[in-house]
């Protein structure tokens, strides 16, 4: 039996199965468990359930449709606050919240749900208006937004192994 | 509660064992399971044993120097001719942060302890071990995944904090 890891694929269609408050709380705890720069940890999660809410970030952007039907959306942020002043600027919360958002659709996976990462952070027609309608403050950026949901139909993930992007001791 | 993800943890020391050709290729296929951008997938991985090599590392990385004992290496690369597309330029860091935090799981999956150093966008870093590996200058190094099994026994550190759990909307705390 393959791990999460090889069964994870992107999942957009969902059935109305609502996701239970235990299994949010397993998502949350496997974003957290991420590593991150020097373990500052600056990120901060933003559970959406209400189908308005979700319909209007729909509405933002081609790429975030899915969330029409899903029954969660976890909205992964920065909080720049925390970057350590010796390596300002160096926008390391990019990837440590990369590591949170990628511990998220494995756990979901793990727990037999289907999920799919929209890119947010940097393309500015998602990060201002989802600022705006979660009322974020100007520290806090939205980072990424996970649709989650029970899959609807078979959703075999795709083989992408290359040979040939490995390199052996040099290029 | 127990799986991959709850048991990686930072390991910075090893044994002398080998990590196996099989494990390697474990790794490695977790890495590419990675999901990315419009899936064009801009990661290159370059594997490295040779002690000598692992050490010229340690000099030019400042938080390396676990590379003198660990067995393997993973230099995990972003791909400029991948991801060089119209509105996803900037997308190809996340995605390789995504492939790294895999091998650390397949890693913590196969009994083996790994730590994350960072490389990207250090210069001082990139530059130096792009000539020692010899990337093509559309290769960029993004981060270092040092490797072996765990000397001794580290514990995950719980690092739950519901204070950053936010419903619906920013809930103004913890500013």
């Amino acid at each position: 039996m393959p791990n999460m890891i090889f069964q994870r694929t992107s999942i957009r269609k969902y059935n109305e199965q609502t996701v239970k408050e235990e299994q949010i709380e397993l998502l949350l705890k496997a974003a957290m468990s991420a590593p991150s720069a020097r373990n500052i940890q600056p990120w901060e999660f933003i559970t959406i359930q209400n189908k308005e809410t979700l319909k209007k970030i729909a509405d933002f952007s081609s790429s975030a449709h899915m969330l029409k039907e899903a029954s969660l959306a976890i909205v992964v942020c920065a909080n720049i606050n925390k970057e350590i002043p010796a390596v300002k600027g160096k926008n390391y919360w990019i990837q440590d919240c990369s590591a949170a958002t990628e511990n998220i659709l494995l756990e979901a996976t793990e727990l037999g749900l289907g999920s799919v990462w929209i890119g947010t952070f940097p393309k500015e027609e998602m990060v201002k208006p989802v600022s705006e309608l979660l009322k974020l403050p100007e520290n806090i950026i939205p980072f990424s937004i996970i649709s989650i949901g029970y899959p609807e139909g078979d959703n075999k993930p795709k083989d992408k192994f290359d040979r040939t992007k490995i390199h052996c001791e040099t290029w | 509660m127990t799986n991959m993800i709850f048991q990686r943890t930072s390991v910075r020391k090893y044994t002398d064992k080998q990590v196996t050709k099989e494990q390697i290729d474990l790794l490695m296929k977790a890495a590419m399971a990675a999901p990315s951008t419009k899936n064009v997938q801009p990661w290159d991985f370059v594997v490295i044993q040779k002690k000598e090599t692992l050490l010229k590392i340690t000099e030019i990385h400042n938080y390396s120097s676990m590379l003198k004992e660990a067995p393997l290496a993973i230099v995990v690369c972003g791909n400029k001719a991948k991801s060089s597309i119209e509105g996803i330029e900037e997308f190809w860091s996340q995605d390789c942060a995504a492939a790294t935090e895999n091998i650390l799981l397949e890693a913590t999956e196969l009994g083996l302890g790994s730590v994350w150093l960072g490389v990207y966008p250090k210069n001082e870093v990139m530059k130096p071990l792009a000539d020692l590996l010899m990337l093509p200058d559309y290769i960029i190094p993004f981060s270092i995944i040092s490797l072996g099994y765990p000397k001794e026994e580290v514990q995950p550190k719980d690092k739950f904090n519901p204070q950053r759990i936010h419903y619906e909307k920013w809930s103004g705390t913890n500013l």
